[in-house]
């Protein structure tokens, strides 16, 4: 069972103010280990060079969106084993089986609370404690 | 503030920079310049809107922002296709979006029909009708149904992406402690344990280089280590442990794999040689671990290789307070003064010791200026964070008067120092209101007139002479020199009897109290005049200019510093007062001969300058110190530019330099004196009056009118200190 506090997990989003909401959700749940990333490029260099046991990424970001993050992940040799939650807007159904098929392991829709994060979380890493 | 509002804080900031880039997107796509970019750029803000709105509650926010996405979503894959006429509606619901966003950062109540006619607009052009149901207000549904993720975990995720490596990468790692090591106190030992942490490390002990035990000096080390690291750390991981010993030699390769590694001696983790020198043997903690056989990706160098590009893309740009820049420009502040000090100090010396001296302070001025430089361009903002207000300003204004109003834009990446910028808009904005209201003529009038129907306003900025000039020009009526005069009289603003040019009539606008529309509408009549207008910008140090063509138009410029923290002055001594006038007005200093200034009376004169004459006038005089300038021989005239162009030689006694004076402002304590724009601390430590040049244009003229054969002017502020 994973502990929460011990978690390491990537958040991405160009959005500040949404970072750190998702950033207090995350603590609200109990992980600890935050790491954030404004886009893409960052994110890459956070996966390719932190132990991370979870990434979190926005869909809609300039430069490089989230499903382009997940492919650069999924290909990368130290990176591509890191769970990936996609964050996705209301009614993108078909952006989440694109982000399946590319090796997303779940997706939320925005806005979420704790309670739906951790649900979501839990699916991919196991139950929390 | 708690957390949560600092973050709506954030999340409205985000919103205005989102705004301002819908705007703008929008504005090309309808002139014709938008790409798919531009499309996806407007749509990704109008998301991003929406997302934090709904992450913070602001529900009529996100209602709106869904239609308008999905609008833009249409028009992004095509099943719209970008016309004036969708641009024409998507506009209006920018000025919608804009307004909920204020009225939700205000905490107002938003009226549930808010914008009800944008987006109906809208929908309409999304082919749905008013009373459909529009999925924007209903509540988010948190999954989409039917569709299921497999809960992967990490370890299971190996053939995902195919490939057999377990994510680690073997290093090669060789290092010799060097003599200093030891002695400096780092040792080998904790480089070796810091290395362990990182994955599986093998190291081989290369004792040839032991001297027998005799010669050992017992703070050398002689070992020097090889072997490899499989990790799945990074080489920067790598690197930094080595980093704080820099008195050693370390290679670190990744390696093609050298498995099983051929170890003639593994003595893996040996104690280090400092405590017991390498005479001992070697004893071993741990039992050496086999590298593991670990093929390296061929792709990783290449991808190392275009990482660093790629990262410099997204490094260009970061946020930082206000008011850590703020903190930056005051110590510059104070630097330019410590500096001027000790540049007081360096002249003061004998020349040997000076000259040296001399040379370096050079060089710490050119590096200061550059500093300066550098902080002000920090602080800097492009014009256009408040031009971009004015399309819908222009939008409502002709919408409301009836009026047909282009608005025409140049210069808005002009950059402008912040506090300028924060105080620019108001102004602006009242021009703008007065140019619609009063300027522009109805559409019948202006045909009557054989103009075009549409009006046009032209705001443009640019940098012209070290200030930042700002023009709003209206093809409008122009002032009507008649019907000011004429209101100016009633006013009793002018006496009746009175004969003004037209330059001075149409220079009755700024008169407070004056204010010429028949009845008070709600546009321009919010009981701020121009003259509101004008004192806002002189203020800022700046300076408004008015010119008018009678049925032509007017055009309004404003003249504004570019930043009002530090300036170039010219520092100089009237009797025994130094003073410091701005470099920026100052056109040119010259030691004229007698003969070139014809003296008038009362110490005023006019010079000839290369076939102009230029008024003269002693800045003692001016100043009313009370100095006898009969005998002005040796005096230097400075030719300043008074701001609109009029040329004023102003006398001194002596130019005492040139230099970067630190302006502060002595209105808090003693208000606003006429003729001083500030102070500054020179060099020496004293306090020298930093003089407005335009103001002493204007009481150069004013005392002249006044003049009455003494020197008696008691309403005029005694300057000299």
């Amino acid at each position: 069972m994973p502990i929460a506090a011990a978690l390491k997990v990537l958040v991405v989003d160009d959005q500040n103010s949404v970072r750190q909401m998702t950033r207090i959700t995350l603590e609200q749940i109990g992980v600890r280990h935050i790491h954030e990333a404004e886009n893409g490029v960052q994110a890459m260099d956070t996966a390719s060079t932190q132990p991370l046991d979870l990434i979190i990424s926005d869909y809609n970001m300039p430069e490089m969106d989230g499903m382009e993050l997940l492919r650069s992940v999924r290909g990368h040799p130290a990176a591509r084993r890191i769970p990936f939650i996609l964050v996705t807007g209301r009614g993108d159904r078909e952006l989440v089986v694109k982000a399946a098929q590319a090796g997303a392991n779940n997706y939320v829709v925005k806005p979420f609370t704790a309670d739906i994060l951790k649900t979501k979380i839990e699916q991919v890493v196991g139950r929390l404690s | 503030m708690t957390t949560l509002d600092q973050l709506k804080n954030t999340f409205f900031d985000e919103c205005s920079e989102a705004l301002q880039q819908i705007e703008g997107g929008l504005t090309d796509i309808r002139q014709g310049n938008g790409s798919d970019d531009t499309i996806n750029a407007v749509f990704r803000s109008v998301h991003s809107v929406k997302g934090g709105a709904g992450i913070f509650g602001f529900d009529s926010l996100v209602g709106f922002a869904h239609v308008f996405e999905t609008v833009l979503d249409a028009m992004r894959d095509g099943t719209l296709a970008p016309s004036p006429d969708i641009v024409d509606v998507l506009l209006p619901a920018n000025d919608v979006l804009t307004d909920l966003i204020s009225m939700s950062r205000a905490g107002e109540a938003i009226p549930a029909d808010y914008g009800h006619e944008s987006r109906a607009a809208l929908e309409r052009l999304l082919g749905k009708t008013e009373g459909d149901d529009h999925d924007g207000g209903d509540p988010a549904p948190a999954d989409f149904e039917g569709l299921d993720f497999m809960p992967v975990m990490a370890d299971q995720m190996d053939d995902m992406a195919g490939g057999p490596a377990d994510g680690k990468q073997t290093y090669r790692i060789a290092f010799q402690p060097q003599p200093e090591m030891l002695r400096r106190g780092s040792e080998p030992l904790s480089i070796i344990r810091e290395l362990q942490k990182l994955g599986t490390l093998t190291l081989t002990a290369e004792t040839g280089k032991i001297p027998p035990l005799n010669e050992i000096e017992h703070d050398r080390p002689y070992v020097t280590w090889t072997g490899t690291l499989a990790t799945e750390a990074s080489r920067e991981q790598i690197e930094e442990i080595f980093e704080f010993v820099a008195e050693c030699e370390v290679e670190i390769a990744l390696d093609q794999p050298v498995a099983p590694e051929p170890a003639p001696m593994p003595v893996a983790f040996a104690a280090p040689p400092a405590a017991e020198p390498p005479v001992a043997s070697l004893p071993v903690h741990q039992a050496p671990s086999v590298a593991p056989v670990a093929p390296t990706p061929s792709i990783e160098p290449a991808e190392a290789a275009a990482r660093p590009a790629v990262q410099k893309a997204a490094a260009t740009t970061m946020r930082v307070e206000v008011e850590k820049i703020d903190r930056v420009v005051n110590m510059v502040g104070e630097l330019v003064i410590a500096q001027a000090m000790l540049g007081q100090i360096v002249h003061n010396l004998p020349e040997d010791t000076s000259s040296r001296l001399t040379q370096i302070l050079d060089e710490v001025i050119h590096h200061t200026r550059e500093l300066k430089d550098s902080v002000m361009s920090m602080r800097a903002q492009a014009i256009g964070a408040v031009f971009q207000r004015m399309p819908r300003l222009v939008r409502e204004l002709a919408t409301k008067t009836g009026k047909k109003v282009q608005l025409e834009m140049h210069g808005e990446n002009t950059e402008v120092d912040r506090s300028i910028i924060e105080r620019l808009g108001d102004p602006l904005t009242h021009i703008i209101r007065n140019s619609i209201d009063h300027g522009i003529e109805s559409p019948a009038a202006r045909a009557a007139a054989g103009k075009n129907e549409e009006g046009t306003i032209c705001l443009s900025a640019e940098h012209r002479g070290g200030r930042i000039v700002v023009e709003v020009r209206d093809d409008g009526g122009g002032i009507d020199p008649d019907r000011v005069l004429k209101k100016a009289r009633e006013k009793g603003l002018v006496s009746p009897d009175a004969v003004l040019t037209e330059d001075e009539i149409n220079n009755l606008i700024f008169m407070p109290g004056f204010s010429t529309a028949e009845t008070i509408s709600d546009i321009s009549g919010r009981g701020v005049g121009m003259d509101v207008v004008r004192r806002n910008i002189q203020d800022v140090g700046g300076r408004i200019t008015i010119k008018s063509e009678r049925g032509r138009g007017m055009t309004l410029q404003l003249a504004l510093p570019l930043t009002l923290a530090v300036m170039d002055g010219m520092v100089i001594k009237v009797s025994h007062e130094t003073y410091v006038l701005p470099m920026s007005a100052i056109v040119e200093c010259l030691r004229p001969s007698r003969s070139d200034i014809h003296n008038l009376v009362g110490g005023r004169g006019l010079l000839q300058l290369r076939g102009n004459l230029v008024p003269v006038v002693h800045l003692s005089d001016l100043l009313d110190m009370g100095v006898d300038n009969s005998e002005s021989d040796e005096r230097v005239v400075i030719i300043a530019d008074a701001g609109d162009g009029t040329r004023l030689g102003i006398i001194v006694d002596e130019l005492l330099g040139h230099q970067q004076v630190v302006v502060k402002s002595m209105e808090e304590s003693y208000g606003a004196v006429p003729g001083v724009a500030g102070a500054t601390i020179l060099g020496n430590g004293r306090v020298a009056l930093i003089l407005d040049v335009e103001k002493l244009s204007e009481l150069a003229v004013t005392q002249s009118y006044s003049f009455t054969g003494g020197r008696s002017r008691a309403s005029e502020p005694a300057l000299a200190s």
